[in-house]
């Protein structure tokens, strides 16, 4: 929680470093992925996925940005395509029985249904909680983006904000019961 | 702040193991004295899991938003040509 996240506070700023980590390493995993029979579309995906990866592993602190960020990228997507790779043919293996599938979705429908009505409610707070327990953005920074006067307004503001949904999570499971383990 | 803010804050520190050696101690106390306290700190962590649902689905977004500024972009001409030959 107390790394800083280099990425940039806005979604603009990060939109425009992933624009520039697409030009450093897309080709070469592209390439790699074409080499393996893959197409454009799940090039795509993995190279996305991995990006997701990335910006995980650079927030919690686990690697350094802009250190081999082409050599991180596509060790990630290697792995990520080899995973896919083994899941289709696990897939294919089920003789046309998706049993197993069907408790999996049913339990994604609720927690679906309930981020749509957070979403509905209550962005602003999703995005003040992101900024703070998944950007890791300093404190100072997210005072500045979400305008509030200080630290510690921006700091009561968080916890207003948890509450609120963890009050929702709370009242909705009555709803979504399934969401509930 | 509010008694139910500072109970947030606390669950917080507890769950992410950034309070005081001392304050753990005593979260620890509360916890077993306190059963309702142990339930707010289940909700909370649900609340945990949903925020980083949320924020993975808006950095995919915000990624998607690159990938097509580079593929539905003029600009980036070149660099799409140079992909998509690949898949030829």
């Amino acid at each position: 929680m107390t790394h800083q996240n280099s990425f940039g506070n806005t979604a603009a700023k990060r939109e425009q470093l992933f624009i520039s980590l697409y030009k450093k390493a897309f080709p070469a995993v592209a390439k790699y992925i074409s080499k393996k029979g893959g197409n454009f579309d799940e090039a795509k995906d993995v190279f996305q996925d991995a990006l997701v990866i990335y910006y995980e592993k650079v927030i919690n602190g686990s690697i350094i940005l802009n250190t081999n960020e082409q050599g991180y990228l596509m060790g990630i997507a290697k792995h990520l395509w080899a995973k896919k790779f083994k899941e289709n043919i696990k897939n294919t293996a089920l003789d046309g029985s998706d049993a197993c599938f069907v408790e999996a979705d049913d339990i994604t429908l609720a927690s679906a249904k309930l981020m749509h009505y957070l979403e509905t409610t209550g962005q602003k707070c999703l995005d003040i909680l992101r900024a703070f327990y998944y950007d890791n953005l300093p404190v100072t920074k997210i005072a500045e983006v979400f305008g509030y006067s200080g630290v510690r307004s921006a700091t009561v503001q968080k916890y207003k904000c948890m509450e609120k949904v963890r009050e929702t999570i709370k009242e909705r499971s009555l709803a979504y019961e399934d969401f509930i383990e | 702040m509010r008694t139910s803010l500072n109970e947030i804050k606390r669950i917080d520190e507890h769950v992410f193991g950034s309070g005081t050696p001392a304050d753990a101690v005593l979260f620890d106390a509360m916890l077993i004295l306190n059963p309702t306290l142990a339930e707010q700190v289940r909700w909370q962590k649900k609340a945990y899991a949903i925020i980083a649902e949320y924020s993975r689905k808006r950095l995919k977004a915000e990624i998607a938003s690159a990938h097509n500024q580079l593929f539905l972009n003029r600009k980036h001409r070149t660099f799409r040509e140079r992909i998509l030959r690949l898949f030829k």
